[in-house]
């Protein structure tokens, strides 16, 4: 019988889709394909602009400008900035006194929102909401509720007779750092809540009961049963949160732009008004950097931890 | 009839000819886009983008796009188009832009030098900011003035029937009001203009000075500095209330409208708003110069001008479209629909009709002669907009406003700004 071209092509092309499908079953190539694109995505919107903010946090770099190698001397400059320190002192207490309040609440508010009652679900998603309403547009809210003559808490805790002058929320540099903290607060708890209720949720209540029948108090039955089983949700949800709390920007800016005079500045703030208010890129690359020693002890730590367990 | 070798070499030789021509040489582009910060002045944004783009398109062919970027954001995209060499051909510039921008904006002295010519002169104080290199790198349009806006009836009901002329009267007039419940809120929190525009001139009218003209001299350690330090801790402790340490430029004109203050620092656009949307409120405002100091009044410049951008594809076709912009015939008009909101920096327009529809915006066009850029009279550039950018000079006031020694607050700024000028 005689072979036409027709019929030859057809047996070629036949052959190279059975070589790219054997190519595929091959689990080593397989995986790679599918993870290519969440490969591809990190590197593009992850690594790029981390390799390149370290990059540029090494050169004297002025917007719009080229820039040139210089080291390490814009950590020195910051070392050497009084404003940076006050940033620092600034971004741990925030980021600490935001997180552990978050934490508790968050939990406090799992616990509670995991009880049977009625209308649970609507509870859970109202509770949500701070969670989803963009941040401008809260933070905007935040700022009338702190408005020294609209402000509704100045106004209940005066026709309560609780105080007799209204509390100067943000121009008080105390207040403010209090003040973005409670947004804050407000904020993030919802992340706490609901992810820590689906941890609660995986404990079987027959282990509640057992520990009941038992004797146990239900402080004995919160610290042996349910934290045991929610510790490594509880540390994964708190290191995320440390991540955000450390590195916001959104809600400081908004609120009280760093003011009054540095008191709530944060590394994200500052970064920004360095960066691009005073055009130098080089420098509020290396301010942003000065986040990444304590997040990347923190991620460290709690990942070996979470090994270890 | 051609072949098809024919026809694929014609083919080929058209485009490859295309591709070598100049783009200039292939005629005007269909399109380019101006980038302005939002104008508080909707009709002002509305007659760029209905009326003058319209006409333009109609008598040349172009299409003008017209991009809003919200208050306070102009910055920020001027930066993002800078550093990627893409969008916007020509953008609004501010303050000392052009000196941040210098390599990334086109040459436009042979229009600066032409409208010059035709309309007067320029106002000097602007040169400042633009010309950097001997080079005009943006062309003036006109500047957001920073004066007192006050509330005429409560100073009336305190015996002020005129506005204060000097300080420590109008320290005297705040007092007054402050007991009378009508207290001062001017801003000294992390604002982007309302807080300058009266620190710095209450710094300068006191003799306070950051760095010298040299820019190599930070001079703000002084006795002049300690006398508008000192002064300022007393008008912010006898006048106001202490949320204006924390206030951003929202804050005073929220102040204002809630009947919470009797006098604060900031643009026309109080009034404007007022007019709209406050008319009882309105009929009562009225403006007024800085008061002065013992070393005269200052008031902070803020020239909004427009630039090319270096990446335009057609540099020539942009600057065409400045030189048809800065034409009388448009300018004018474009400039009355501002409500007097850009005092233009043209000797030719100081009589311009746009002054008589409201006499309460004149202040905003005196205050042409005294007002100076920020961190004057050191030179303008990034360690300028760096002191600026750290709130050297609003921190130092808010600092000795809350309770710190006038010693400390001035030894910290002086410091800050020997790391930022590099001096000794």
């Amino acid at each position: 019988m005689a072979v036409g071209p027709a019929s030859v092509a057809r047996a070629s092309l036949a052959g190279r889709a059975t070589s790219r499908r054997s190519l595929l079953e091959r689990e080593s190539v397989f995986s790679w394909v599918m993870l290519a694109p969440g490969v591809l995505f990190l590197l593009a919107f992850v690594a790029y602009p981390f390799v390149y903010g370290i990059f540029i946090s090494l050169q004297d770099r002025r917007v719009a400008s080229p820039g040139s190698f210089v080291g390490l001397a814009n950590f020195v400059a910051q070392a050497q900035d009084a404003v940076f320190w006050q940033v620092t002192r600034n971004t741990f207490i925030y980021t600490i006194v935001a997180t552990f309040l978050k934490m508790t609440g968050g939990l406090a508010m799992a616990l509670v929102i995991n009880q049977q009652f009625r209308g649970k679900n609507l509870a859970r998603a109202l509770l949500l909401l701070p969670f989803i309403v963009p941040t401008v547009l809260s933070t905007v809210a935040w700022m009338w509720i702190f408005d020294p003559t609209f402000s509704v808490i100045n106004w209940t805790l005066r026709h309560t007779g609780l105080v007799t002058e209204n509390f100067s929320w943000l121009g008080n540099a105390t207040l403010a750092l209090v003040s973005i903290i409670i947004v804050n607060t407000w904020r993030g708890l919802p992340f706490y809540g609901i992810t820590l209720l689906a941890g609660l949720q995986t404990i079987s209540p027959d282990l509640y009961e057992a520990a009941a029948i038992d004797g146990a108090s239900v402080t004995q039955r919160f610290w042996h049963i349910t934290m045991p089983v929610i510790k490594p949700v509880l540390i994964i949800v708190t290191m995320f949160s440390v991540i955000f709390t450390f590195s916001d920007f959104q809600l400081p800016y908004i609120l009280t732009h760093g003011g009054p005079a540095n008191a709530t500045h944060l590394f994200a703030t500052y970064a920004f008004d360095i960066g691009m208010s005073a055009g130098q890129l080089g420098m509020g690359a290396a301010v942003a950097l000065a986040m990444l020693p304590a997040l990347g002890l923190l991620i460290v730590a709690l990942t070996l931890y979470l090994r270890r367990e | 009839m051609a072949t098809r070798r024919e026809f694929l070499t014609v083919t080929a030789s058209t485009l490859a000819g295309a591709a070598l021509t100049p783009r200039s040489a292939m005629g005007a582009p269909k399109s380019m886009t101006v980038v302005r910060e939002s104008s508080f002045i909707k009709p002002f944004d509305d007659y760029f983008a209905k009326t003058l783009a319209g006409e333009y398109e109609k008598s040349t062919g172009i299409k003008i796009n017209y991009e809003a970027v919200s208050v306070g954001g102009m910055l920020t995209r001027l930066t993002t188009i800078a550093e990627t060499k893409a969008g916007p051909e020509i953008a609004m510039t501010a303050l000392n832009w052009p000196h941040l921008f210098d390599k990334s904006l086109v040459d436009v002295s042979d229009i600066a030098g032409e409208i010059g010519k035709q309309l007067g002169g320029w106002h000097e104080n602007v040169l400042e900011v633009l010309v950097v290199n001997k080079k005009w790198k943006a062309l003036p349009w006109g500047n957001i003035g920073q004066l007192e806006v006050y509330r005429t009836d409560w100073f009336k009901e305190v015996g002020v029937n005129k506005f204060p002329e000097t300080w420590e009267d109008l320290l005297a007039a705040g007092r007054l009001l402050k007991k009378k419940g009508h207290p001062f809120g001017f801003e000294l929190g992390h604002g982007f203009g309302d807080n300058h525009g009266w620190l710095y001139p209450l710094f300068w009218s006191y003799g306070g000075r950051e760095v010298d003209r040299d820019g190599k001299t930070v001079v703000i350690d002084s006795s002049e500095t300690a006398k508008a330090v000192d002064f300022c801790r007393k008008f912010y402790q006898e006048t106001m209330f202490e949320d204006v340490l924390g206030w951003t430029d929202v804050n005073n004109n929220k102040a204002f409208f809630g009947e919470q203050i009797s006098c604060t620092n900031n643009a026309s656009s109080i009034l404007e708003v007022g007019l709209r949307q406050f008319p009882d409120i309105a009929k009562v405002t009225d403006h007024a110069m800085n008061p002065s100091g013992p070393k005269g009044r200052f008031h902070v410049l803020n020239a909004v001008s427009h630039a090319v951008l270096t990446h335009a594809p057609d540099q020539a076709a942009a600057k065409a479209f400045l030189r048809w912009l800065y034409d009388d015939k448009q300018m004018s008009r474009w400039l009355a629909s501002a409500n007097a909101y850009y005092a233009p920096f043209l000797h030719g327009y100081d009589n311009h009709p746009m002054w008589n529809v409201e006499p309460r915006y004149l202040p905003y066009k005196e205050c042409l002669k005294t007002s100076r850029p920020h961190t004057w009279p050191g030179p303008q550039g990034q360690a300028a907009s760096e002191s600026v950018a750290k709130y050297v000079l609003v921190d130092m006031f808010a600092k000795a406003c809350r309770g710190d020694s006038t010693k400390d607050v001035v030894a910290t700024a002086a410091t800050q700004l020997k790391q930022i000028y590099k001096a000794k």
